[in-house]
């Protein structure tokens, strides 16, 4: 194996510890929720406003393009924040089902009415993390950054609301308002990372942590540690695994993920032969 | 072991980027299979070749994998199809191997386009009526055995640039693939001259270069935008179109699904026909005179069977 390789996926692989550390931790909070393909549906709303920006004779490179996007990320956390307030019967992984269908029909839609360029905008908006340059990496690390400090600041808040809605409730605390931020601020981290990352990655960097971690602890603390170690460790494996046999980056790390927590759930009742009753 | 690789390449590049020894094979890698094979029409064992997307593979859409990353270092040419194809995978690659040699500008980036006849490129302002355009014209120039013998020319001309001692052995090699590729031109010509004229439809517009040659007419696509289903008023229209024209002939890359092709075939009584578009595009597709080869036996004898001619 020929390991100067390494030196040229240095921006890769900066890109995958940024990506595991932010998707770990809103993991957790996606996985409490219930709300598992959020992701995937803010993901393609966020490509909707990207698609309609486009159709209107915007450059693909251009800032309306990022801003339209963001845009319908807001309006999609929106719809999520005000769907969960409604009591109703129906569960909220309906409307983000509904969401991702509808908005991934619009995309082809106004795809189909947009000249250009049309063909490579779907390829702008999933990205693909061999591809990845030092800038981007740079961007999205402050970007998250932000975000990591805001959550940080608020994280009491935000723990609660995903974990124990009905106790907030009764204390006062708007549910609808701090669901909006939290949709809001994550629409924005997935959004950026499936631009650099795709679609797929993403999905995985987002819940198989989250679900390897439940499966060895129950406690908040442990479950976000063993999120980032199994989301470092996957990655450089997933990496490994790519040059090593030669196969695309991306589909490599996400199969690694599949068989990390097939791993991790066999090795479960041996590890944990006294703690499991 | 692994340092010892490293302090290897690390002289290796070194010793590149000053003076290549005349020995040394020179490094080419291309983008298609296509410009491979005309590459090593020209370059015989003086060039070591190799090429990121496969015939097979739709080169618009090229997943990059890490060995291309270092292909790319370590090329001392990078032959590209231009007008766009490449844009969705190649840019970013090319910037990760960090390689000045082979950037967009410098000495040893070709962009094989340059000299080739490109059709369909569009005059005047581009409007949204035009429906799909690709401001550079079709990126599907190699498809014309004319504009094989261009590009071979221009790789000629560049191999002799970057490596002087063997411009003779380059020059000799090119007049011979010249001469073959002349007379299996006039094999193709005359199996495809009693069906000048002939209307067909094809998948992609993958082959407007090809059929300028041959002389067929192309009245339609299966796929109104590339990526983009076809709705079914479009289909209903392509449908009426083939009946109304007769056309007896769809043609489809091996990339693509045969489902919708093959079932406006089947309302109109027409054939759906898999060409290779590139080099190992099937495996009788070896090289670039057995890609016409293939295809236009292909063709003629599917033709024979529908016309009688």
């Amino acid at each position: 194996m020929d390991w100067t390789i390494f030196q040229f996926l240095a921006a890769p692989i900066t890109a995958s510890l940024i990506i595991a550390g932010i998707h770990a931790y809103l993991g957790l909070h996606v996985v409490e929720r219930g709300v598992i393909f959020v992701d995937l549906s803010l993901a393609q709303i966020a490509s909707l406003g990207a698609a309609i920006a486009v159709w209107q004779d915007y450059d693909p490179h251009s800032a309306m393009v990022y801003w339209m996007s963001l845009g319908f990320t807001l309006i999609g956390a929106l719809i999520f924040s005000m769907v969960k307030a409604q009591k109703a019967k129906i569960p909220q992984e309906a409307f983000i089902g509904i969401s991702y269908a509808v908005a991934s029909a619009a995309v082809i839609l106004t795809l189909s009415k947009a000249t250009g360029e049309s063909e490579h905008l779907r390829d702008m908006l999933v990205g693909n993390i061999l591809s990845v340059q030092w800038p981007e990496v740079w961007t999205t690390a402050a970007l998250y950054l932000g975000i990591g400090i805001f959550h940080y600041v608020f994280r009491r808040r935000f723990l609660e609301i995903s974990m124990d809605p009905k106790a907030a409730t009764s204390r006062g605390v708007s549910i609808r308002f701090w669901d909006f931020l939290f949709y809001a601020s994550f629409g924005l981290v997935v959004t950026r990372s499936v631009a650099i990352a795709g679609v797929l990655l993403v999905f995985c960097y987002l819940i198989v942590p989250s679900v390897g971690a439940m499966l060895w602890a129950a406690r908040i603390g442990p479950r976000l540690a063993i999120g980032w170690v199994m989301g470092v460790l996957v990655s450089m494996l997933g990496m490994y695994f790519s040059v090593n046999f030669d196969l695309p980056t991306g589909a490599t790390i996400v199969c690694t993920f599949g068989l990390a927590l097939i791993v991790m759930a066999a090795l479960k009742p041996v590890l944990f032969r006294h703690a499991v009753s | 072991m692994k340092f010892k690789n490293m302090i290897a390449i690390a002289i290796a590049l070194t010793s590149l980027a000053s003076a290549r020894p005349a020995s040394a094979a020179l490094k080419v890698v291309t983008t298609t299979a296509d410009l491979g094979a005309l590459a090593k029409e020209v370059g015989g064992d003086k060039v070591q070749i190799d090429s990121f997307a496969k015939g097979y593979q739709d080169p618009h859409f090229v997943e990059p994998k890490p060995s291309f990353i270092l292909l790319a270092n370590k090329a001392d040419l990078l032959i590209v199809v231009g007008r766009e194809l490449e844009i969705g995978w190649l840019p970013p690659l090319i910037t990760s191997s960090r390689n000045a040699k082979i950037q967009v500008g410098a000495s040893g980036y070709l962009d094989a386009s340059n000299n080739v006849k490109i059709l369909e490129i569009p005059t005047g302002q581009i409007t949204r009526a035009m429906g799909d355009v690709h401001p550079a014209g079709n990126p599907h120039y190699w498809l014309d055995p004319g504009n094989g013998r261009r590009i071979a020319g221009a790789i000629r001309d560049k191999f002799s640039e970057l490596s002087p001692a063997d411009k003779a052995y380059f020059a000799q090699r090119y007049s011979d693939f010249d001469k073959r590729l002349a007379d299996a031109e006039k094999r193709w010509d005359a199996a495809m001259a009693p069906y000048k004229g002939t209307k067909i439809v094809t998948y992609h517009r993958s082959w407007p270069n090809f059929v300028e040659r041959f002389g067929l007419d192309v009245i339609g696509y299966v796929e109104p935008k590339p990526g983009i289903p076809p709705s079914p008023s479009h289909t209903l229209e392509l449908i009426d179109e083939m009946k109304r024209q007769n056309v007896k002939v769809i043609l489809v890359e091996p990339y693509f699904d045969l489902k919708t092709p093959q079932s406006i075939a089947n309302q109109v009584g027409a054939k759906v026909l898999v060409l290779a578009p590139s080099v190992g595009g099937t495996k009788e597709a070896t090289d670039y005179i057995q890609l016409f080869e293939y295809d236009v036996n292909l063709l003629a004898s599917t033709l024979k069977t529908i016309t009688g001619k």
